[in-house]
Formats: structure tokens, sequence, C-alpha cells
């Protein structure tokens, strides 16, 4: 279970079923995204694929058709693309065409083409069931950035198709389990269902064993998002944001052109393949042998002094380029965050953070945020960060006889705290609403575990930085022990004896209202530790801690 | 990374002492060796021998002696998790039903556009002043006072608006809509023959007139013939680039099996071919630099941006080939001495095997040494006739060289190493033959 590999190789098969010749690829703006999470322009050129071209640019009306030209269409099958392919296909501007949709496409839009296809110069129609982005080899996203205030309009029906395809390029036919408090969960199930039956001879597969497809709702977890992150993927979502393997540099002091925007992918990029669930301290250590890897190029670089240097500097040039453009971009973005870590103060901000989470001490984490957020204090600590400490002391003492929530946004409206921020504190309130419960999504309460984290103490597994554990977290081992909970998590249509003590080996995690980096690191560990286990999580897109609290304030916003 | 890591890092102790690969593991070697050289039993029982005490002193290091090598093999696991082989995922195909949506729509237009030449053949024959009246024999025109508006604008007829009807069809429209065919491209249309636009002459008076859906009908048609046969330069060169890279890539292949054969201290090739296979592949990247060159260099027009960009693109994933995949080809030069000093260690420890097996060549290609005649080229040579074996083939493997057909080579440097070993064996013999 590998949705890159799912991509990539539903990719190549697009490319290699089409005839040899110079090809141009058409595509929509979201089918744009889900191939340039895998493959990059000069790999794709590679595969002589010279041009790329959108079908929704609007310049496409220019009848300077290039004949000899071979086009690769592919398409999300939505009633727009149906229409501007017709159109495409009425005066075409290229000598054949070849359409691949990249979900289930509706009989009557297959026939609606063909009738438009004068000049018969489609030579193929294919589903291809890449419908999402890959974004790690365990992690998908849908890339709706709102999801629960849209969910009647048009993010239900973005999940079910998204899923189907998941369900399609991976093989698998699941039985599905969701949230019971969640009605978004529950009704996604029963679409997901419904579409699998109607389906079926596409969803017949010589199984082994039955796949897990378990729904979760985002409220079930708030904490998560919350907190600031410290292995590098999780790091730099969380501080620079990433959007489809692109990071935006353009704000940061003197940066050059071309690193502007920088991506980050862990298929092309090997270094950012090593580091990319590894804390923030090793990352230091790695980028600086990194760094005396290239030096070390860079000197016997320079001594080109006889032919053979010379002949030597030629031949090893390209790779060192390559080299270069690398060591560059990972040393910006470093030292990107470890400027603003210090700025920050960040490292201060996450241990407070993570002593919430994990650990039961009311009155000393009340002292720690309130000398934070103490203006005379002189501490350079974000907004952001100082109304998020307040959201999750909220989170954790809510039900709590003597807390002081009222007291600290005090404090922050003494801040000059923007007036959102302060909403946003009510806002993750109540999505976390009636949910959520303390005792659930913190960690800490009951006895067993609090001794089995001293254990771990003791053993100095434990970094201060990185001791909370998401719900998924707990959730994962529960299935892993074939001990989910019936009542909490129940199957459509109920249990038949049988499937209850059925424990799935191949386990789709879903999240409504999205994921988070910190959550495909416990994937990918849990996946590590349990090799006879495979999980594969996906969300309706990936969350910092900002578009997080956009997402909730907006929720609330829609009464949803 | 860890490719290239096993590469450097020769493990002395898994080296076949046959032909000196190295197998990397006690399993591996022993597989390889009963494989390849099950026939030299006692040499297996050396290699067991051999293997044996290599394990027991593995068995004695110290675990942190081992902990690179563990953690080179965890990494090996970490990547074999992510590459497991995986089922292509689903997929299903529509083009059956398109092309059969699309073929009873077509069938009916062709016929439709078939009748519409037929027609306008026979009207291009009518002459004479009964003109108008020929035509209606031919296609029957629509009674006019049953249509009372233009049933393409729906505007109602009149005085000043009056009916016209389609000669093709038959069919009523007004002046606006219909348009009009000039007789020279209606004859062009119905002989085919592409005869030059320019040349045409266009006298109104003659021309037919048409509705929208004849003219439509048999634009269509036009621009189909139009485009057929008509190859532009790009696509020329283009085909030429990809022959090229086609013929490169086997070349490739071969060279870097060469180079992990000589690495890993075999003698089945030699340096020099895989040095001149070496500078024939640089040509021939050469070779591609220069056309696509001439495919950035092709004139476009102003209003084809979409050209220039395709040329380009052309241009940069060409160059980005030979940087890539060419130029990277590791260089024999520093495999010579590695080789050397390999060749120094070896020779001492293992007598070389002393059954060799003739190969035979495949000539699996298509290529074969032509028969030269030996009287002629070596008129010197003595009549043994071994001898005259070992010069034939010495010729072969000439030619072969000449023809870049390096595994032929091999293969003969083989058979000519058996056949000097015999001619050595019977030297011996003869010598004590005489002495005794």
């Amino acid at each position: 279970m590998n949705v890159i590999t799912a991509v990539k190789a539903y990719i190549t098969k697009m490319i290699e079923e089409s005839e040899p010749g110079m090809k141009i690829l058409l595509m929509d703006k979201e089918t744009t995204s889900i191939i340039s999470m895998v493959y990059g322009q000069s790999e794709i050129q590679q595969k002589e694929v010279f041009l790329l071209e959108r079908i929704d640019s609007g310049n496409n009306n220019s009848n300077s058709g290039l004949r000899y030209l071979k086009c690769l269409v592919f398409l999300r099958p939505t009633p727009q693309n149906i229409d501007l392919l017709s159109k495409e296909l009425r005066n075409p501007r290229y000598g054949a065409y070849y359409i691949y949709f990249s979900n289930i496409v509706a009989k009557a839009d297959v026939k609606i083409l063909a009738e438009n296809d004068e000049q018969e110069v489609v030579k193929d129609v294919q589903e291809l069931y890449m419908d999402y982005l890959a974004v790690n080899p365990h992690l998908f996203s849908f890339g709706l950035s709102t999801c629960m205030a849209n969910w009647k309009t048009f993010t239900l029906q973005r999940s079910v198709q998204g899923l189907a395809s998941v369900l399609l390029s991976l093989t698998k036919c699941p039985i599905i389990r969701y949230q019971k408090f969640s009605n978004l969960c529950h009704e996604l199930a029963q679409k997901v269902d419904e579409l699998i039956n109607k389906e079926s001879t596409l969803f017949t597969f010589g199984q082994s064993s039955q796949p897990l497809l378990l729904i979760l709702d985002r409220r079930c977890d708030p904490v998560t998002p919350l907190l600031n992150q410290w292995t590098y993927q999780a790091m730099v979502h969380e501080l620079l944001t990433i959007n489809n393997n692109r990071v935006n540099l353009s704000k940061v002091k003197g940066i050059s052109k071309e690193l502007a925007e920088v991506v980050l992918s862990a298929e092309q990029d090997p270094f950012y393949a090593k580091n990319i669930y590894l804390n923030f301290g090793d990352i230091g250590q790695n980028i600086k042998e990194l760094m005396e890897h290239f030096q070390e190029k860079a000197k016997s670089h320079q001594k080109v002094e006889s032919i053979s240097d010379m002949k030597a500097f030629v031949e090893t040039y390209p790779q060192f380029k390559k080299l270069s453009g690398n060591v560059s971009k990972h040393v910006t973005v470093v030292g990107e965050l470890s400027s603003m870590l210090s700025e920050y103060e960040l490292l201060d901000v996450s241990e407070i953070e993570q002593e919430i989470t994990s650990q039961t001490d009311h009155s000393s984490h009340l002292q720690s945020i309130r000398k934070l957020l103490n203006p005379g204090g002189n501490r350079k600590i974000r907004d952001l960060d100082a109304a998020k400490l307040v959201m999750l002391y909220a989170l954790r003492y809510r039900s709590h006889s003597s807390n002081d929530i009222g007291g600290l946004i005090k404090m922050l409206k003494k801040r000059n705290v923007s007036e959102y921020l302060i909403s946003s504190i009510d806002s993750v309130l109540k999505y976390a609403g009636r949910y959520a419960q303390p005792s659930e999504i913190f960690n800490v309460v009951e006895a067993v575990k609090i001794t089995k984290r001293l254990f771990k103490g003791l053993n100095g597994v434990d970094n201060v930085y990185t001791q909370h554990k998401p719900v998924l977290n707990e959730i994962l081992d529960e299935i892993v022990k074939g001990r989910l909970r019936e009542d909490l998590y129940p199957r459509l249509g109920g249990f038949t004896s049988q499937q209850i003590n059925s424990r799935s080996q191949d386990v789709i995690v879903f999240f409504i209202g999205g994921v988070t980096y910190e959550e495909s690191l416990t994937v990918h560990v849990f996946n590590k530790n349990n090799p006879e286990m495979r999980v594969i999580l996906g969300g309706t897109t990936i969350h910092n801690s900002k578009s997080f609290l956009e997402e909730a304030n907006e929720t609330i916003r829609a009464n949803v | 990374m860890a490719e290239s890591q096993s590469d450097t890092h020769i493990q002395e102790g898994f080296l076949c002492p046959v032909c000196y690969k190295d197998l990397r593991s006690r399993s591996n070697l022993i597989a390889h060796f009963e494989d390849f050289h099950s026939e030299d039993q006692d040499l297996l029982t050396s290699i067991k021998e051999l293997v044996g005490k290599a394990k027991k002193k593995i068995l004695k290091i110290d675990e942190n002696d081992l902990e690179p090598f563990k953690t080179e093999i965890s990494f090996q696991q970490f990547n074999l998790e992510y590459n497991e082989p995986q089922e292509p995922g689903q997929n299903r195909s529509h083009t059956e039903f398109f092309k059969n949506v699309r073929r009873e729509r077509l069938d009916h237009r062709t016929s439709e556009t078939n009748r519409l030449i037929i027609r306008l053949d026979k009207l291009l024959h009518i002459h004479g002043s009964d003109r108008k009246q020929q035509e209606q024999e031919l296609v029957t025109w629509l009674d006019g006072t049953t249509v009372s508006r233009c049933p393409c604008c729906a505007a109602t007829f009149n005085i000043t608006r009056r009916q016209h009807h389609c000669r093709l069809c038959g069919s009523i429209m007004c002046n606006p809509c219909s348009s009009f065919l000039s007789h020279d491209v209606a004859k062009m249309i119905v002989t085919t023959v592409y005869t030059d636009m320019n040349n045409l002459s266009s006298k109104t008076d003659d021309n037919l007139r048409l509705c929208a859906h004849c003219t439509n009908k048999l634009e269509s048609r036009n621009q189909v013939q139009m485009l057929q046969g008509t190859q532009p330069l790009i696509c020329q060169l283009y085909n030429r680039l990809q022959k090229i890279k086609c013929d490169l890539q086997s070349s490739v292949n071969l060279y870097e099996k060469m180079f992990d054969s000589l690495k890993s201290g075999e003698d089945t090739f030699h340096l020099q071919d895989a040095q001149s296979l070496r500078s024939s592949i640089a040509q021939q990247a050469e070779v591609l630099d220069v056309i696509s060159k001439q495919i950035v260099a092709i004139a476009t027009e102003s209003d084809q941006p979409k050209v220039l960009l395709l040329q380009n693109a052309i241009r940069r994933a060409t160059t980005q080939y030979i940087k890539e995949y060419l130029l990277v080809l590791p260089s024999p030069t520093d495999l010579d001495k590695m080789r050397k000093g390999r060749v120094k260690t070896h020779s001492q420890n293992f007598e070389q095997p002393n059954s060799l097996h003739v190969v035979k060549i495949a000539v699996t290609t298509g290529w074969s040494p032509e028969n030269v005649n030996i009287e002629q080229t070596l008129p010197e040579m003595s009549d043994d006739p071994l001898m005259q074996q070992i010069n034939i083939v010495r010729n072969y493997i000439h030619q072969a060289r000449l023809a870049n057909r390096y595994e032929e080579v091999a293969s003969l440097e083989e058979n000519l190493k058996f056949l000097k070993n015999t001619y050595q064996m019977k030297r011996v013999n003869s010598d004590f033959a005489s002495s005794s």
C-alpha cells in the first residue's frame, strides 16, 4: 500500500499507452496538482511530454493547432471539463487525443464526447483512479481547505470520489467503520458504501484479507493541529506552510529569486527523503554533513589544473550543480526555521504546550502561561503562539473548577492580540464542543498510562518537545490489538460475529476536517514498528495551526 | 546511495575464486558457485572451507564491529518497505463504447458527405442557359410556400429578405445564412488532387450557393485531407533524435554491463573496448546536441508561441538527457588501476581453473565476421592447423572490434585463450616426445 507508487504507475501507464511521439499534457487545476506531487517537469520531459497546458486557461481558442503533437488529456470528470473537452474535440488543435479521467465518468458524458469527435482524433478513453494528492507513501489529501463548512455543497461529494479512487488505485474493497459521534462520518461512510455497491464490478479484487476503512472526525482531536512541531516536514508546514510540496520563501529577507519558491519532494530530493521524519537537532547535524560534503566537492572543483582535472570536472559538473542547488535550498529552509525558533522563542512555547498536553498540574501550567503572556516580561513570542497556548489550556481545563480562562484572555487583550485570534479561542472550544472530552484528547488521565509514561521517562526515551501523542496513536494501538470498540466505531450495517474478531492488516484512516503531519509521523512510526500492518492516512486537507484555526472558525460560522 | 557504497567496498571474503565476482554474502556465493562452476567439485569444497573460516571469524567479531553492517541492512529494509511490489491499480476503458457511439454518428455523416460530393460533381458538369432547371432536376428544391421563416436565423421572409435554395440539399435559407462555393474549389474537392490555391481564379458568377450544414461538412472533410501527408521539419528532426536515443540506450546498457564486469575483475571484456564504446557514445551525444540545436533554430511564426515553447522544451530535455544519463557514465580509466591491483592479489591466491569451456559465438544480433582469405593475408602462416585456427580467430576479433560488437569480442577471446592453451600443451608434449 503506497499511494505514491500507485499514482506513478498510473502516470507511466498513461504515457506509455499512447504511442511514441511529441506529446502535450492537457490538465485541469486539480489534476495539475495531482501530477506535480509525484513528477517534476524535467522528469516528465524525459518521457516525451514537452508541453503542459490547462484546459481551463481560457486562451485555448487560438486555432494555431499543432497537429503533429499527441495530446494526453488528464481531467477530473466534472461537467465543466466535459464541456470544455467537447469544445476542444470539435475543433481539435492536436493530431490525436488520449483521454484519461481521474475517476468514474458517466456513460452519458462519454457519449457526449464521442458525438463531438467528428474528426476521429480520439484514440483512447480510460479511467485511471488517481483523484487525490499523494503526499507521502502513506499519506494522501484532497486539498479541500475548509471542509466542514462546505460539506453539503461540495466536500462530501469530493471526499466520496476521492476515497473511491484511493481504494481503486490500491485495489482494496474494505469494510467501513466510522466515528459514531459524528454525523459527517456516518454520511461519508454510507455514500462510499453506496458507491462500492453500485460499481461492484470495479471493486472486485482477489483480496487475501479484508482491509479496513476507518473514517474519523477532526473534532475528536483538536489538540494535535495546535501544537508546534519538531520534525522536518511537520515543522516546515507549521512555520512556513507546504502547499502541494511547494514552500513559499519569498518573504524571507534577502532571498534570491530562484529560492523564492522551493520544492520539497521526497521523490526527487534524497536529502529531504532522509530527513523528513527526523527532529530538528538531527537535521542540523545532517545539514552540516551535507555542507561538508559539498565543500569537499567544491574544493576538488577549484583545483582544475591539468587536462584530466578539467575532464573530471566536466563529467561531474551536472551532479555538482544539482547538489549545490539542493544544499542552498535546505540551508535556506533550515536557516529560516532556526531564526524563527529563536526569534519567537518557540522552544519555551513548545515546552509548555507539551506539558499541558501530557501532564496534570493545573497551577503550574497556569503559572507558566501567565509568565509567558506577561507584557512586562519583554518576551517576543508571537500572538498566534500566545493565543494557541490559551486554547490548549482552555481545552484541557475547561471543566476544571478553578480555571482562569477569562483571566488569560484578558492578558491576551492587554497584549493587543487581534480580535480574530481571541474569538478563535471560543471557536476552537465550540468546535471541540461536546465531542472531544479532555479525558479523551489528552493522553494523561488514566493511572496506568501515567506509570507507563514515568517508565518511559526513566528510560530517557521521551524528548521534552515530543511528549504529545495524537489520539490516532491510541486508535491504531486498538486496531492492532483487534480491540477497536464497536460502540464508538460502528460498522455500516452492523457486524457479523465473524467480522468482530477479524483483524485487518491493511488500514486506511481518513480524517474529515483535515489531518496533520504529526499524525503522518505517527503512522510512519506505527508501520515501522508493526511490519505486518500497513496503514495509510488521509484527510480532506493537511492542516497546520493557522489553517486549522480558519477551518474551526468557518465551521462554527456555518453552524455545522 | 546504498548502491554506490556497496560498489566501492568489495568484501574480499565473498569473491568467487573462479571469476572474482563479488557476491556479498555466503549464501549468494554458494548458490552462484553451484550454478556456474558446479563442475569444479574440488574447488567447491575449498570454497566451503573458506566460507567456514570466514564464518568462524565473523562469529568471533564483537557486536560493535558489525554495527555498520547492520545499519546497512536495516537501511535496505527501509527502502524495501517503500518499494514493495504493488498490484497495478484498477482501471476501466471506455474506448470501445466511445468508438461505437462515434462510428454510428460518423457513418451517417460520412454517407451524407459522400452524397454531397457526388451531387457536387454532377452540378459541376451542368452548363448552358437552363442551369437552374437542371440543378432542380438533380436536387429537389424545397417548396418555398410552406416556409415562412429562415430555419437558421428564424427571420421572416419578405420582399427584401428573399428565399434561397441550397444547391446541394435543396433546403431554404435567407441570403446572410448562405455561403458560396466557387467552381474551382468545388473541382478541387471533387478531384481530391491537391492543386495550388494561388492559381485559382474566382469568378463570382460561377459560385454555388450552399447552406451552412453542407458547407460545414465539405469543409471538415477538406481540412482532414489537407492535413494528411504533410510532415513538418520539426517532426523529421525529432524522429531522428529519438532514433539515436533509442540506439544509444543499447550502447549505454552494454557499457554498463562491461563496466560492472571489468570492475568486478572479470576479463570477459577489454578495457580498450570499453573506452572506445564510451567515446562512440560521446560522439552520439554530440550528434544529439546538434540536432536539438537545429530544432531550436527552426524559424517560427510569431503567432505560434507554443511552437517556440515546444522547441525549447525538446532542447532542454535533450541536454538534460545528455547530462544525466550519458555524461555520468563512469570513466574506465580508474578501473585500470583497480583491476591491476586486484589481478596481482588474486593470481597468487588462486590457480587458474584448468578446464576452460569453449563458448560458441552466439550471433543473435545478425552480425558475423567476414571470411577472409587466410592465404592472402597471412602468407607466411605455418601449416599447423591449430595455429591456423588461432589466426582466424584473431582476425575475427579484429573485425568484431571494428564493428563495436564487444560481446562477440568477449566470447571470441575466450575461444582464443582455449586455442592458445591447447597449442601450448601440444608444444610441451611434442618437446617431451623429442627429448625422450
